[in-house]
């Protein structure tokens, strides 16, 4: 329950004052309901009494009747006041909340945001503070004022009338609820939890069936797959099944709440009538009134029949690992220059075999050196670790003379960029996709940079710069998606450039353009690369191999 | 399927007998509340008349025996609705999972349908477990309401009949423009999705190019736009709840003073023949709130009948653009007999809307065919049919001297290992990655391909479990773990697309080496490439 509790006070604090403002209108309006049903009651009983007494002329009906009219319309807007106040203070806080989480997703390990599922992930931050949305409009405000409008009405009723008729409704009607509501939420938790489980479940599953769709009707597993899925299936409808039936059976046992307690003010109110303790019009009101506190009662179901998977969204938003917390904000000043990896080894957590052992190499300004050797010879793995994404397990990184965890992430990014085998591309303009390297990215810039990277040619007829691509940069060959890629590299002017196989996919003449444009692009940068090709060896200053 | 039975309809049709007997047992129970009304009206008018504690017990008890059967019999019809509805949007479902998991070539992505099959149907269930229900309600239980009150009081009949449809006609016009509010809401959603989804695969990008605040800037903007598109559609559900909450109201408000001055004696009008007694006065002012409820439950149920609408039209289209099912279907079937040999003979293929010809070959076991040419010629869609998943538009493929069709498919590919360009890792181990049939062998294959070093070096080993797309993997050991598969799987028939591709020099060697050995072993396989290396060393090269 804490994740929930922490939500509702998130939500709270973003607009305390507009939400403070919504729970009392949204008290106003309940208690308005029950005041309009009481006063009826009373209001008719009263004019019926005088009328059969002959004394009608007497009977002030003005101010009883311009009070119906006060409640009936004031309780209207109350109501429309309250929604908006508190969903916009929500959805605001929600809003932030979602921003936040995003940040938090960014700041993740490097191997982290590899192994991220864009599905899963989005729908932690669609689905799950949708979820949230709920804490405190459908469960926390409705608990708060439906409580404090059954305990007011009881006062009330106890100057009103007689305390054996408030007695009856805050004990029998409200403490009925009570228990009711009480034990939903208790039995609905786990069972809300498991449905969003199952849910999850079978949405994974049919993901993951139909990416892999070739290969599973390839190799006859997608019989088997639709089997699983089915069965998932099955299993969410009958947990969404016991949800509903519980919810069902919790709104029956709350109007028969009422109804017992209706049925003992009658009971109690013909003796007190009777006995000379109170007039009919009197024993009237509690009877109106405790049919209009039904509402307020029947309001607290749905939040409490969520509250599993609220708490549940909860937990997975919230329960996700503190970031780790960049270094200090202040930019070092750097001693030296260059790159200088020192003696790095490194091996895959859990695995048998090393990936590096003792590497040492220094790369000046100005100069490229080229990595080599077969695939899987670790490579890949140490542009990483030089990259400051992996931590080598023995060995140092020195960048400009100092160690790479010296460096605050902005400022070693300033400094160094990198480009990985494998880059992602954003739908919408080329123009769009260099921005993310900087912030006011000029078209004369944008045009240099694509000269360099050999793509003025191939997207001249598509609007140069203006070119749109599609989802992950569809539309753009493999090749052609690369370039973009080195394009966005070479726009954060690095004094360290660290190269995954630059040319892969490109003709020998491209590639050697490319090759000749990234030097003049950047002619003091320290270039570390890892190449295949033997352009790109051809191009370094130095040949590494691994 | 095709759209010429639109599912909400057919929904509702599947669910009419259900539902109207869950309409009958709400029925029954909300004609207990004039009889509840009606002893509490009675009693109260027995405290003025002073009859007695025993009078108002007797009548308390018929109002909790009348009220608890009511709850007993709503919570029956709730029941026996959401039960319908559920079985209803269940079957559905299967059909859905069915259909889609049948056939290649789908118009959402993955991530669309399954959020659809999942997260969206459930708004069809809420549709016709409270939508229709409350239709039902207002048109059988107003009426009878309206027509008690009548026996009392014309005029608090007339009130009634008055502010009652007002109710729809305002709901309508506001509901005008809260669907305009909506499908601007829903278009915000759907690019902020697409945003966050284009980004959330990028994040690795992000980081390098220190883009993170402004992608949080320009997320935090649409995230905005997003909130107050959200807050045009509440302000406007809002309002519409608001005037049926103020008609409802002012109608209650309206029966009470009524009632009031005409039993003063101040109004003279509006009952029968007598005056409106005490009694008849506490009645109709009972059962003014229940004659405004199945409205209000109505307009509550509202949005449930707009979402579903927008998910059934969702479904139509989908079951609409239907491509073919995967010929043969996707149980699995016994190998087809007979030598692992394929031919294709004037073949053309529809591919995204056009028509592909692919030049005659045939393929006998114990030889290596290469498929070249430069991209976009069809090479993958000629792999495609010639594993039987995708049918031809004409021309005929031979597969082990048979026709390849509907009652050969599954046969065929009973005896074919596929080796596709890039790595899909279902979320499972590596090692039942591996060994999709459990024919076991992993390990010799691994030494076989040249990748017992590249599980050598994840973590934990065989039992890892990789990103989607192969995260934690270069690309060459991810080739290398594909070449592992097809060698474990002992198929006659081999089929690869760019077996080589984005591969160094030595690991394409070693791939290549491992293709050809697989042919020498009297293997039957087939590669689509434009590697000058592979086409050397294949047996026959298909130019498309």
């Amino acid at each position: 329950m804490k994740p929930l509790l922490d939500v509702i006070r998130m939500i709270w604090a973003a607009a305390p004052g507009t939400m403070a403002k919504g729970a009392l209108l949204s008290l106003a309006t309940l208690l308005a309901g029950v005041a309009l049903l009481g006063l009826s009651g009373w209001f008719i009983t009263a004019t019926g009494v005088a009328g059969l007494m002959g004394i009608g002329i007497a009977f002030d009906v003005f101010r009883p009747s311009a009070g119906v009219r006060l409640l009936a319309l004031g309780r209207a807007a109350s109501r429309y006041g309250e929604r908006l106040l508190t969903h916009d203070a929500t959805l605001r806080a929600l809003s932030a909340l979602r921003v936040t989480l995003l940040r938090r997703r960014m700041q993740d390990s490097w191997e982290a945001l590899g192994r991220l599922r864009p599905g899963p992930a989005l729908t932690r931050l669609t689905a799950d503070v949708d979820a949230l949305d709920g804490t405190v409009l459908r469960l926390a405000l409705p608990l708060a004022a439906g409580t404090s409008t059954v305990l007011l009405a009881g006062a009330g009723l106890w100057w009103l009338t007689h305390w054996s008729l408030a007695l009856t409704i805050v004990a029998v009607q409200g403490g009925g609820s009570a228990v009711l509501l009480r034990r939903l939420g208790r039995r609905s938790v786990p069972a809300s939890i498991r449905a969003e489980r199952r849910g999850q479940a079978l949405l994974r599953g049919t993901v993951s069936t139909l990416r892999g769709q070739i290969d599973l009707a390839v190799h006859g597993g997608l019989a088997g797959r639709l089997r699983l899925l089915l069965g998932r299936a099955e299993k969410l409808d009958l947990a969404a099944a016991r949800l509903d039936r519980m919810a069902e059976r919790a709104d029956a046992g709350l109007s028969a709440v009422t109804t017992l307690a209706v049925a003992l003010l009658v009971a109690l109110g013909g003796w007190l009538v009777q006995a000379g303790t109170l007039t009919a019009a009197q024993a009237a009101i509690p009877v109106f009134a405790a049919l209009g506190l039904h509402e307020a009662l029947a309001m607290m179901r749905p939040g409490m029949s969520g509250m599993g998977a609220m708490a549940d969204a909860a937990r997975r938003v919230f329960g996700a690992a503190e970031p780790s917390g960049g270094t200090g904000p202040s930019a070092p000043d750097p001693p030296g220059t260059g790159l200088v990896l020192h003696g790095i080894g490194h091996a895959r957590p859990g695995a048998a075999a090393p990936v590096l052992e003792a590497v040492s190499l220094e790369v000046r300004p100005g100069e490229t050196v080229a990595l080599t050797g077969p695939s899987g010879r670790g490579k890949s793995t140490l542009l990483q670790i030089a990259a400051g994404l992996l931590s080598a397990d023995r060995g140092e990184v020195l960048l400009c003379g100092l160690p790479l965890a010296d460096w605050p992430e902005p400022a070693l990014r300033g400094r160094l960029a990198f480009l990985p085998q494998r880059s992602m591309l954003l739908a919408g303009t080329v123009m769009e996709n260099l921005a993310l390297a900087r912030d006011g990215l000029s078209r004369g810039e944008a045009d240099a940079v694509l000269a360099a990277v050999a793509l003025d040619g191939p997207l001249a007829e598509r609007g140069g710069a203006d070119a749109r691509l599609g989802e992950g940069g569809a539309g753009l060959s493999g090749g052609e998606a690369r370039r973009l890629s080195l394009a966005r590299a070479l726009l954060r002017r690095p004094a360290v450039l660290l190269l995954d196989e630059p040319t892969e996919g490109l003709d020998r003449a491209t590639a050697e353009r490319v090759l000749h444009g990234i030097r003049t692009a950047l002619p003091e940068a320290a270039i570390l690369c890892a190449a295949h090709r033997e352009a790109e060896r051809l191009w370094a200053d130095k040949v590494f191999p691994l | 399927m095709s759209n010429a039975d639109p599912l909400l309809p057919r929904l509702t049709r599947a669910t009419a007998g259900g539902l109207r007997r869950a309409g009958l047992w709400r029925l029954g129970g909300e004609l207990l509340w004039p009889v509840q009304a009606a002893c509490l009206a009675m009693a109260i008018g027995g405290w003025v008349s002073g009859a007695g504690p025993l009078h108002s017990a007797a009548l308390a008890a018929g109002f909790l025996a009348a009220g608890l059967l009511r709850s007993v019999l709503e919570a029956r019809a709730a029941r026996l609705a959401g039960e319908t509805a559920e079985a209803a949007v269940a079957g559905l479902r299967r059909d859905l999972l069915a259909a889609e998991t049948a056939r290649l070539d789908r118009a959402l992505s993955s991530g669309a349908f399954a959020a659809l099959a999942v997260q969206k149907l459930p708004s069809l269930k809420r549709y016709l477990a409270r939508y229709r229900p409350a239709r039902m309600r207002v048109a059988a239980v107003a009426p009878v309401l309206l027509l008690l009150s009548l026996w009392c009081s014309w005029a608090v009949a007339l009130i009634l009949a008055v502010a009652g449809p007002l109710i729809p006609v305002f709901m309508a016009l506001v509901g005008m423009a809260a669907k305009e509010a909506s499908q601007k809401q829903m278009a915000e959603i759907g690019s902020l999705n697409t945003l966050l989804t284009d980004r959330l695969a990028m994040l690795q990008d992000i980081r390098l190019l220190d883009a993170g605040g402004r992608t949080e800037r320009d997320f935090g903007t649409r995230a905005d736009a997003l909130r107050q598109r959200t807050m045009e559609v509440l302000r406007i559900a809002f309002l519409s709840s608001t005037v049926l909450e103020l008609f409802s109201a002012i109608g209650v408000a309206m029966v009470a003073v009524y009632v009031g001055f005409s039993l003063l004696g101040e109004l003279r009008f509006g009952a029968w023949a007598t005056p409106l007694t005490l009694q008849e006065g506490i009645f109709v002012l009972l059962l003014a709130p229940s004659f405004f409820q199945p409205l209000r439950d109505l307009a509550a149920a509202w949005h449930d009948q707009a979402e579903a609408r927008a998910v059934a039209e969702e479904i139509d289209a989908l079951m609409d653009g239907a491509a073919a099912p995967i010929p043969g279907g996707i149980a699995r079937a016994a190998p087809l007999p007979g030598p692992a040999s394929l031919a294709f003979r004037d073949v053309r293929l529809m591919r995204g809307g056009h028509e592909v010809a692919v030049p005659d070959f045939a393929a006998a076991p114990g030889e290596l065919v290469v498929l070249s040419g430069p991209s976009g010629r069809g090479k993958s869609s000629a792999l495609m049919a010639a594993m039987g998943l995708i049918p031809v538009a004409s021309g005929e493929i031979e597969a082990a001297g048979r026709p390849l069709g509907e009652d050969t498919a599954a046969g065929w590919r009973a005896r074919i290992a596929w080796l596709p360009q890039a790595i899909h890792v279902p979320d499972q181990s590596l090692a039942a990655f591996l060994d999709p049939k459990g024919k076991g062998g992993v390990d010799k294959a691994l030494a076989r391909s040249a990748s017992a070093e590249v599980v050598a070096r994840l973590p934990g080993g065989l039992a890892a479990r990789l990103g989607e797309s192969g995260a934690g993997l270069s690309g060459g050991e991810a080739r290398r773990l594909l070449l592992a598969r097809a060698v474990a799987m002992k198929a006659d028939l081999v089929i690869a697309d760019e077996p080589t591709a984005d591969l160094d020099a030595g690991t394409a060697a070693a791939v290549i080496a491992t293709l050809e050995s697989l042919a020498a072993e009297g293997r039957t396989v087939i590669a689509a490439s434009h590697d000058s290396a592979l086409i050397a060393a294949a047996d026959r090269e298909v130019p498309l």
